[in-house]
């Protein structure tokens, strides 16, 4: 994983060069042009990534975005390729690409099983008590929408999400609330596939 | 001599191999009642700092959104699943209580992850409780049998209303908790577990006074509570 990081860097540096001019009309800011010049390769020219691994960013919540840019950046939230690039960003840079970040219009996502959706409504909103599994809407609202430092979940794509509720149950995601890390960890892996696909269907 | 460093480097790499969880999942244990020398209730910092706050119930319902997710949005709990009743509670039972399981000196490892400072901080908790102190109280709690009310009632009103009032009102002042209108599961678990020292933040007078019941005691009482008409707010 780690000598790819140069490789992904080169590929954002390329990708970003080759969205510099679609970008141009929604530069008005710093933060807008950052967005798409280096972020977009990843996440998406409005926020909303295509790749599944990646996370869309559109519409997320502002504390939340600022809050993990800030730990990607001190290495609390471990990525090989978020913290190089948050290195040269002040806490100002940030609070403005969280800004930007925040306004974009979410995509609708994609629900891939909807054969899950069911079970995953139902501990998206009351949890499972027989495993002290909590509902989910109760920090990430009903909708999914978030709640400022408790991110949007609504069309996070289902891999994303997955791979997340595999590091927290794995304790390598130890950054922001350990609430979750106790929640992954107490979820059988069909109930986490459920809520993640219930997640992504959410508009 | 030699072994020794093999041994330190053999540990080290033991306690790195465990998951990054376990060092700030695993809820703290503090002596309690099992310790020689317990006083219950003594002074604590966390909760001295939440006590002084003055508290904001509708800031308190903001930080209440991680209870909500077991304790239910109008923190009727979960009888089924022995989650307590918390609606009309009194605000410093229910910040003694948190601060006794962030200390390690009620156990419940279960909920130690949605206590601690890094989701909640002392000032939050006081909000939080005021916030629950000022809601209704839901009469739709989870109740016994109903068979032996009466010697529920004499023993209650005998061995417990002294300390927890005449209707089950409890008293504020002393953190001792309102326990009319809980749910008879959670009464009965933690009357059992207090009996039997398994709730080492206990008064020890309360521990003194279960000592003689017999589960089927304890039920008669639960049962009598979880049916006593909670002071209307």
């Amino acid at each position: 994983m780690f000598h790819a990081a140069p490789k992904i860097l080169a590929a954002l540096a390329l990708l970003g060069g080759g969205l510099t001019l679609a970008g141009a009309a929604l530069a008005e800011s710093p933060a807008a042009k950052a967005a798409a010049t280096v972020c977009a390769g990843c996440h998406g020219a409005d926020g909303n990534s295509v790749a599944t691994t990646f996370p869309k960013l559109a519409g997320q919540q502002k504390i939340y975005l600022l809050r993990e840019m800030k730990d990607y950046k001190s290495g609390k939230r471990a990525s090989e390729i978020m913290t190089p690039l948050m290195a040269n960003l002040s806490e100002d840079d940030m609070t403005e690409l969280a800004a930007w970040y925040a306004k974009q219009k979410p995509a609708r996502g994609v629900a891939g099983d909807p054969a899950l959706l069911a079970l995953g409504k139902n501990l998206y909103l009351k949890g499972n008590s027989k495993t002290d599994v909590p509902s989910c809407d109760s920090c990430h609202e009903e909708d999914g929408v978030g709640y400022t430092k408790f991110p949007r979940v609504a069309g996070q794509h289902v891999d994303y999400v997955l791979e997340q509720f595999r590091l927290y149950a794995a304790g390598k995601r130890t950054n922001g609330a350990r609430v979750m890390q106790a929640v992954a960890e107490r979820m059988s892996e069909q109930e986490t596939r459920a809520v993640a696909e219930y997640m992504a269907s959410m508009p | 001599m030699k072994s020794q460093p093999t041994l330190i480097a053999l540990l080290l790499g033991a306690l790195a191999a465990l998951p990054a969880n376990a060092e700030f999942q695993h809820q703290p244990r503090a002596a309690g009642i099992e310790t020689y020398g317990y006083t219950w209730n003594s002074p604590d910092q966390d909760m001295n700092r939440a006590l002084a706050h003055k508290a904001n119930a509708r800031k308190g319902e903001a930080a209440y959104k991680v209870c909500k997710g077991c304790h239910k949005p109008d923190a009727s709990g979960q009888a089924d699943a022995d989650y307590p009743q918390l609606a009309g509670q009194h605000a410093s039972v229910i910040v003694k209580q948190m601060m006794d399981i962030r200390a390690g000196r009620r156990d419940n490892p279960r909920m130690y992850p949605f206590s601690g400072d890094w989701i909640v901080s002392a000032e939050e908790i006081a909000d939080i409780a005021a916030y629950l102190n000022q809601l209704p109280i839901p009469s739709s709690n989870g109740k016994g049998g109903g068979a032996n009310l009466a010697l529920g009632k004499t023993l209650y009103d005998k061995d417990c209303a002294s300390c927890h009032g005449k209707n089950g009102e409890g008293d504020g002042k002393k953190f001792h908790p309102m326990v009319a209108g809980q749910h008879y599961s959670y009464l009965k678990r933690e009357s059992r577990e207090s009996r039997d020292q398994g709730r080492r933040n206990a008064n020890p007078d309360m521990v003194k006074v279960l000592k003689p019941y017999t589960d089927a005691d304890i039920e008669a009482v639960s049962d009598y509570l979880s049916r006593l008409a909670p002071p209307k707010k």
